[in-house]
């Protein structure tokens, strides 16, 4: 809505049911974001109002605003971005004039003043620090590969999400469905095992419980045809409706995703402090843009990088060996304890005194079946630069009271694939994101890109609400707000191979978002 | 054609005639779908096009253009005919461009191939933004049976008639030629094209083609990149579209271009710049693999414009090595030598009775001393000429020369020999001859490569000088063919011809350096006893096997017998005394030691040989019936009562809902035509009336006529009406009844295995009957009704009687009367011509066949009450008897007459006959079928309704072998008893093989010599030698396999072993573990009890359909299957570390994926 106008509001406030005091429509319409303004409004008011006040007006507003502003320092002019509805996430920024842009004045700065690291002034204290580490499976697979195993990691599935969706809807097990008479209502959590379209276009979606399966019926002309879309294999979502009248089928009037609640309020850290979030490095590939990279660790070490702390990488340390065939002939460096070696090289270009997280990806050499743990004692004996930590993938982080869940990201080629593009794409991969966010789970379908290895548990769920997600993989910068969620894609640090280069894939190279947790606030910086 | 061949065929059609009359009377009985025999006979060509497209019209047409022209301009002459209405009736413009592509395609393919209606889906048109129509062809898979040249050629009809039409042209949007591109790579990559076009040459191709190549998805993957297109319905590859775009137009520009150019109202001008291949020129080290035959033919075309410009050679002239036949190399499936590579085949030209027509030839104690790992017909993949071809053993070409333990180097002639002593031989230094026939290079396009240099060579030339040949060979003291080392060097001397080949040995595979050293040591040598005696030094031990040259070891010296000639070649006379001071400045800058043996030699000498041609084992020969999995012995659906093993009387004890025996199947509806009865037999059970499907709407349950089309749509709803329903059929009154009728009891046969579902359009089940009398005589059924055996083909073209178990009476009796000298047969090692449809069946074939006759004669007694028609008591009696030959994507059956028994496991038959069903012998198999049982039991009511159904079926049969309507590359054999000099002299200049006068088969096409005339310039003297069976059929287990292959590499010379156990590893065991660990981790699971599968683990943990046991599809035990041995060919070969850290990524994987964290096997050292 970037031209709203009080008639809009009205609407707008109308189509949920409320009348609103005009002072309250000025309010809305001058929010920075009328939207989700009117959105929390009618989320504030009391369910019995009948007309909004300015009072609630004031309480949604403020709550927008105090979303955080994302900052562009390159070019330096700050701009703000609508983080409900960011701008192509490269477009401007990946013009082809861009590449004639002078450096920032901060780069320039450090440029100038390499080896004057303890002059940058680096000042900050060890002592507040904190980071800490959930949901990492290192360590802990105890999964043998035993059909077991995998009922156990999708009933925990279950458990967990239904869990979430449990309170909403008044819902009965499948078998007790099953035996209830036609025509009454009922309610269903369940996962779902299948879906696909009747005959006369209509969709049938199979949802599952430990006592059984039911069929719901999606009627193809109602509005919710449309969350049909969005739907993925083995995720878990909550129905409601009439069952039809011989009982045998759900006619479905509403679905519930496990999401993050509106209400949602992200934590921040109690200082200004900031931190990295980058992702998939490739070192070892011939595509290793070693000069943005090094250019990227210099810019560490200047004022204006000062109050990073942290640096987070969200997988694709190195560009591996044996991921695609013949990958050999574009290697740079073929042996993948070298290309380990290498990197740790290159992370000690990045001030000694930062924490630095990791988390492996699908070209690391660890397995590729998700949950992913951290690396072998092998691996991390080589990477000792900085004493990194390392985890799991995902692995939710908490860092100064921010918790922020780092997830590789295999599993938005799939979502990006299944779901219709304009709500998943390449180009915005914040949006997949959102839908991992809605569902609560960072890889929901089964059998298809994503390996699982099946554990005692569902490492996969998000059962905590992330302040901020964290993905790379498809090697395009994205970002945006989701509930009030920080969901972020990392571009990388690999120039666009062959293989991008045939099926048409233009990569965001050389970004790291660094992310003030104190406030939220993302600001990207280009090398 | 000359009387006797007339004679022939009409034997055969009398023979078929008599056999149709018995089968019409049968079928007649109506125990079968239809009432008649439902493969037709063509006697042409035109015959068999109308038959399999089912247009009317087309065969009067074909038969009157084809005198006036070529195929592929009556291709197009009967496209015009369908634009202006004279062939075909169509409704709609997209009907007769249809018409018209399907005619050109069958016609292109000789009415053979299931292509036209299999590979060709159907036309539409779409709207172009300016108004305009243009044409969308949607191909699919199975137009791959066309051939590139028909692919490409369907483009141009359908553009032809399109123009003629005066449609539009398809304008490719820039997101649709993308689309092409990137398609075409991933197919590529997925399923592997012959041709894979650069990604601009696919675009260009998109860009200009006036036809919108379109198909139906195949495949699982999907595009990523152009996804979503409008115009485009999936985002799977479309194999048809690929197959006709790359290796269509792609390969076969030069091809459509002359076609192109006489048609005025089709302009393909670009064209030309596909064929000048300056599409995407610039990014040169993208090069694409490029076909077999054209790739070389490149190569030879610049290396010898290369030697013009130099005045001065700087080495010898040789084709390019070329390594593509080791891509993909299996585990188990050996490498015989690396490309090009000294110690690997020699080649040899020649054709022997059994060779030409994709095969090779080779020494049968070259068979066994590769471990018997090549057997008569294993497959070869080959460097050269052709991509692959058929093994056939011919003895009278050189063998392998091996090294003994004891140090002997020795060649071995005789596979006696090769068995005794190869638990002896320590490496194979040499695998022999190969013998590959003139032939084989015109079909290929492949420039002559240098000739080994042998006695048919050597004799030319000495014929030449003067010498007087004719006394020498009449002489009782002179074998020419293997002289003595004083002969040999006295002709050579005495007249002006070269060394004889016997002594002549590989100079050119020594350095210049070693050929110095080995003078030296020959210089310090001594006679002893007769034998040339030398120091036993590392290298000159090494020099003398790289030459080839025989010796012993004894004592602390090497022994050469017979040295003479080569002491000679090295300039040292028989005093050991050199007559050289040192070798000219051209003889050391030669890359090999061939100049200055040259220089120093008191004669002249031709290179040994020249040209190495490395090769891998492909697939095994075969011969073995053809079973469906599980084997079938009825059509009659059981469902999942009949257990896994679909057992009848199994099923017959089903409890259904009460009632024993009952189970539901989906089977066709069909009502009596005259009383009304609702059944699923094509009798009505209480009259005896015919029955007729009935289709009816699932929903509405009301009555539907299907349409012309075959089309029923309900009225009511507009659903697709049915012509089969779920049916409770009684299996137990089935079973009993079908004993009955035949009379047979339940302890006749063990099992019988009915199916458990039909996938026929109309679902009619088989009587049950045959099925129990197949299983009597333990048969099984293929899907459309028939018995079938397969057979590696190979060709013959004239044989013995004794080879084939069959007397010389008995070949009287089929009539053959006079042997390839024209002298009267008498004994049965007379060698005679084969006529074209003869054929020779492997022992196990006639076996099977016995076994088929019977159940026929029990067939025709117990089941249609009439007399047996075969009568056989043993397998001489199949002899003379018909059968069907019949190849996979094909539609048509050839008549063919049993003549004979090898014992070797492959199907020996006249190349015209193997041409005629489209096979060549390159390692491709097809079955046979006994005639009566085909006539009987084939219907097309049994055929699957889906893309591919008809293929692999008779639709059709040929009677008769018309040798200008075969595959032409069987006319490329060559049919003649020797080259000639000008021949192996033109061979070392590389020269282009049309640029050489040799008879091939197609001279005689057309005239009254048609059927005769092959004949072969050496000798073998039997079919089967050799080893029975490929060791890789007779080793157990993969790892045996691979082992022996691993032992074979490191034992020849040709062979580099590290190589071998990289590329086992690379595209074998890793594809392998890591296929395997991805299955595992995206499985299904299935019920153990019930067998249904679930996409995901039930989160109930059991069985949702009857609470049984599920469990996992893919298992840690086939997942870790062979990191084990992976791992240690890695270490024990010496592989890259790149190779060896893949293993161990992926064995860290597998053990994180099933090994507890927490639970950790304790080490060895734990415990001490």
């Amino acid at each position: 809505m970037p031209r709203s106008s009080s008639v809009r509001v009205v609407t707008a406030l109308a189509s949920h049911g409320y009348n609103a005091e005009r002072e309250a429509v000025t309010l809305i319409a001058g929010a920075s974001d009328p939207e989700t303004a009117i959105e929390r409004a009618v989320d504030a008011a009391p369910d019995d109002a009948l007309t909004l006040t300015a009072d609630h007006a004031r309480t949604a507003i403020d709550a927008t605003d105090r979303a955080p502003v994302f900052d562009e320092s390159s070019p330096p002019e700050t701009s703000t971005i609508d983080p409900d509805n960011p701008s192509v996430s490269t477009g401007t920024r990946d013009s082809p004039d861009e590449a004639e842009t002078p450096s920032p004045v901060e780069t320039k700065g450090s440029t100038d003043g390499i080896g004057a690291e303890t002059a940058a002034g680096r000042s900050n204290d060890p002592e507040r620090r904190s980071l800490a580490v959930t949901g990492d499976i290192t360590g802990r697979s105890t999964g043998t590969g035993t059909y077991e195993d995998f009922v156990r990691t999708f009933r925990d599935r279950y458990e967990q999400l239904s869990g979430m969706l449990r309170s909403r809807v008044n819902h009965r097990p499948t078998d007790a469905v099953d035996a209830m008479a036609g025509g009454s209502d009922a309610a269903i959590v369940g996962m779902i095992s299948d879906i696909r379209s009747t005959a006369n276009g209509h969709w049938l979606v199979e949802l599952e419980d430990t006592t059984g399966t039911f069929p719901c019926l999606i009627m193809k002309d109602r509005d919710l045809a449309s969350v049909v879309d969005e739907l993925l294999l083995d995720e878990v979502v909550a129905v409601e409706g009439t069952l039809a009248g011989d009982g045998g089928i759900l006619f479905v009037d509403d679905l519930h995703f496990p999401d993050v609640p509106r209400n949602h309020r992200p934590s921040t850290a109690d200082r200004h402090v900031r931190a990295a979030l980058i992702s998939d490095v490739h070192v070892g590939s011939q595509e290793f843009a070693r000069d943005r990279w090094s250019a990227f660790a210099d810019w560490l070490h200047t004022e204006a990088a000062a109050e990073i702390e942290y640096l987070l990488i969200a997988g694709d340390m190195v560009e591996g060996v044996g991921v695609y065939p013949n990958q050999d002939e574009e290697l740079d460096i073929v042996d993948i304890y070298d290309q380990y070696e290498r990197f740790s090289e290159y992370l000690k270009e990045v001030p000694g005194d930062m924490e630095v997280l990791m988390i492996p990806g699908n070209h690391d050499a660890v397995r590729l079946a998700e949950p992913q743990p951290g690396f072998t004692e092998e691996l991390r004996s080589i990477m000792t630069a900085h004493d990194a930590r390392i985890s799991g993938n995902p692995s939710m982080v908490t860092v100064e009271g921010v918790k922020i869940l780092m997830y590789h990201g295999v599993s938005l080629d799939e979502v990006i694939a299944e779901l219709p593009e304009a709500k998943a794409s390449y180009e915005e991969p914040h949006k997949p994101m959102y839908q991992l966010l809605k569902k609560r789970h960072v890889a929901p379908q089964y059998g298809g890109h994503i390996r699982i290895s099946p554990e005692e548990r569902d490492y996969l769920v998000m059962d905590e609400i992330p302040d901020v997600f964290h993905t790379g993989h498809v090697h395009k910068l994205g970002y945006g707000k989701y509930h009030d969620v920080l969901a972020l894609n990392s571009g990388c640090w690999q120039e666009q191979t062959s293989f991008q280069r045939s099926v048409n894939i233009d990569p965001d190279v050389g970004y790291a978002p660094v992310v003030d947790l104190d406030t939220l606030d993302l600001t990207i910086q280009k090398f | 054609m000359r009387p006797e061949d007339e004679h022939y065929f009409e034997r055969l059609e009398s023979g078929l005639d008599e056999a149709l009359g018995v089968a019409e009377t049968a079928r007649g009985m109506g125990g079968d779908p239809t009432p008649e025999v439902e493969i037709p006979v063509a006697k042409d060509m035109a015959d068999r096009v109308e038959n399999i497209l089912g247009i009317e019209g087309v065969a009067d047409r074909v038969r009157e253009l084809e005198g006036q022209m070529s195929r592929e301009e009556a291709a197009l002459e009967l496209a015009e005919d369908f634009a202006e209405g004279r062939v075909g009736d169509y409704e709609t413009q997209a009907g007769t461009i249809e018409g018209a592509v399907r005619t050109a395609v069958a016609l292109l393919t000789e009415g053979v191939v299931a292509a036209p209606i299999e590979g060709i889906d159907r036309v539409e048109l779409a709207d172009n933004p300016d108004g305009t129509q243009f044409v969308r062809v949607f191909y699919a898979g199975p137009i791959r049976s066309a051939g590139g040249t028909a692919q490409a050629l369907s483009v141009l009809v359908a553009d032809y008639t399109r123009a003629l039409l005066g449609l539009g042209a398809y304008e490719a949007r820039e997101e649709e030629v993308e689309r092409y591109a990137e398609e075409i790579d991933l197919y590529d990559s997925e399923t592997g094209l012959q041709y894979s076009p650069k990604d601009e040459e696919t675009k260009f191709i998109a860009e200009n083609c006036p036809v919108m190549l379109d198909g139906e998805a195949t495949g699982q993957e999907e595009v990523s990149g152009f996804r979503d297109l409008e115009r485009v319905g999936t985002n799977n590859p479309r194999g048809g579209m690929c197959l006709v775009l790359a290796e269509g137009i792609a390969q076969k520009a030069p091809k459509i271009e002359r076609y192109t150019a006489e048609l005025d109202e089709v302009d393909w001008p670009w064209l030309d710049d596909l064929i000048a291949g300056t599409i995407g020129e610039d990014e040169g080290h993208d090069e694409p693999a490029g076909s077999e035959s054209a790739e070389p033919a490149g190569d030879g075309t610049d290396e010898s414009e290369a030697e013009e410009v130099e005045d001065e050679p700087t080495g010898p002239v040789r084709p390019d090595a070329a390594g593509k036949y080791l891509r993909d190399l299996i585990a188990g499936r050996p490498v015989f030598g690396h490309p090009s590579r000294p110690g690997g085949f020699r080649l040899r030209y020649g054709r022997s009775r059994n060779n030409g027509f994709a095969t090779a030839g080779v020494h049968p104690a070259t068979m066994h001393l590769v471990d018997d790992f090549l057997a008569t017909g294993t497959q070869l993949k080959t460097e050269r000429p052709g991509k692959a071809a058929g093994v056939v053993p011919v003895d009278s070409i050189e063998g392998p020369t091996v090294r003994l333990a004891n140090g002997e180097v020795r060649r071995i002639d005789d596979p006696e020999d090769a068995l005794e002593c190869r638990n002896g031989v320590e490496a194979i230094l040499d695998l022999g001859e190969y013998l590959v026939n003139y032939g084989e290079f015109v079909e290929n396009n492949h420039p002559l490569a240098p000739a080994s240099y042998t006695y048919e060579w050597w004799i030319q030339e000495f014929e030449a000088t003067g010498a007087d040949v004719r006394a020498l060979r009449d002489s009782p003291r002179v074998d020419l063919g293997e002289p003595s080392p004083s002969e040999a060097i006295e002709w050579a001397t005495e007249y002006d011809a070269p060394l004889h080949p016997q002594y002549t040995y590989c100079w050119h595979d020594i350095s210049v350096e070693a050929f110095e050293s080995l003078a030296e040591a020959v210089v310090a040598g001594e006679y002893v006893e007769g034998m040339l005696a030398l120091e036993p030094l590392p290298e000159v031990r090494e020099t003398l096997e790289d030459l080839l040259v025989p010796h012993s070891q004894a004592g602390d010296a090497l022994r050469i017998p017979n040295s003479a000639a080569l002491v000679r070649s090295l300039g040292i006379d028989e005093g050991l005394e050199r007559t050289w001071e040192s070798l000219s400045t051209a003889a050391h800058e030669w890359p090999n030691a061939m100049k200055a043996a040259r220089e120093v030699a008191p004669f002249s000498l031709r290179e040994r040989a020249p040209t190495r041609i490395g090769g891998r084992m492909g697939r095994p020969e075969k011969s073995e019936k053809r079973e469906l999995s599980p084997a079938v012995h009825t059509l009659f659906p059981i469902g999942e009562a009949g257990g896994s093993q679909r057992d009848v009387s199994e099923a017959a004890d089903h409890d259904h809902e009460g009632t024993r025996g009952a189970v539901p199947v989906q089977v066709g509806r069909r009502e009596c035509v005259d009383c009304d009865t609702r059944t699923y037999e094509t009798r009505c059970p209480d009259c005896g009336s015919l029955t007729e499907p009935r289709y009816e709407c699932p929903d509405c349950e009301i009555e539907v006529e299907p349409d012309e089309s075959g089309r029923a749509e309900c009225p009511r709803c507009e659903g697709e009406a049915t012509p089969t329903e779920w049916r409770v059929v009684n299996i137990r009154d089935e079973y009993e009844s079908a004993l009955r009728e035949v009379g047979e009891r339940e302890n006749a046969f063990d099992i019988l295995k009915g199916v458990k579902g039909l996938t026929s359009e109309l679902k009619t089940p088989e009587p049950m009957e045959k099925g129990v009398l197949r299983a009597k005589h333990g048969v099984s059924a293929f899907k459309d009704g028939t018995i079938r055996y397969d057979m590696t083909d190979l060709p013959v073209t004239s044989v013995k009687p004794a080879e084939l178990d069959v007397s010389v009476e008995q070949f009287r009796e089929l009539g053959y009367h006079e042997d390839m000298q024209g002298d009267p047969l008498r004994h049965d090692d007379q060698l005679v011509e084969l006529r074209v449809q003869d054929v020779v069946l492997s022992d196990g074939a006639a076996e099977h066949l016995l076994k088929t006759a019977d159940f026929v004669d029990d067939l025709l007694t117990q089941y249609y009450g009439l007399d047996p028609f075969y009568g056989f008591d043993d397998r001489d009696d199949l002899v003379g008897e018909l059968v069907f030959g019949m190849a996979p994507h094909t539609s048509a059956a050839v008549v063919g007459r049993v003549i004979g028994f090898t014992s070797a496991a492959v199907g020996y038959a006249h190349p015209y006959f193997h041409a005629s069903k489209r096979r060549n012998c390159d390692g491709d198999e097809d079955c046979v079928m006994l005639l009566m049982d085909g006539l009987l039991n084939f219907s097309k009511a049994y055929l699957p309704d889906k893309r591919g159904g008809r293929m692999d079926a008779p639709l059709v049969m040929s009677s008769r072998i018309d040798p200008s309507e075969i595959d032409d590359e069987a006319h490329n054999m060559d049919v003649v008893d020797s080259y000639p000099k000008e021949f192996y002299e033109a061979t070392l200049e590389m020269a282009d093989p049309g640029a050489v006068d040799i008879e091939i088969a197609e001279a005689n096409v057309g005239t009254d010599e048609e059927y005769t005339g092959f004949r072969h310039t050496t000798e073998t003297s039997n079919l089967a030698l050799g080893p029975a069976l490929s060791a890789y059929k007779t080793l157990g287990s993969m790892t045996d396999k691979m082992d022996a292959q691993l032992e074979l590499a490191r034992k020849l010379r040709a062979v580099d072993e590290t190589d071998v156990a990289e590329r086992i590893i690379e595209y074998h065991f890793l594809p392998d573990l890591i296929g395997n660990l991805r299955a595992f981790s995206r499985q299904k699971t299935r019920c153990l009890d019930c067998g249904t599968k679930y996409r995901r683990m039930p989160l109930s943990g059991e069985c949702r359909e009857c609470g049984g046991r599920v469990n996992l599809t893919v298992h840690e035990g086939s997942v870790k299957k062979y990191i084990g041995t992976a791992t240690r060919v890695a270490e024990e070969y010496d592989c890259r570390d790149y190779t060896k850290q893949r293993l161990e990524v992926l064995e860290m994987t597998l053990e994180s994926v099933f090994e507890n964290d927490k639970n950790k096997q304790s080490g060895i050292a734990d415990f001490m």
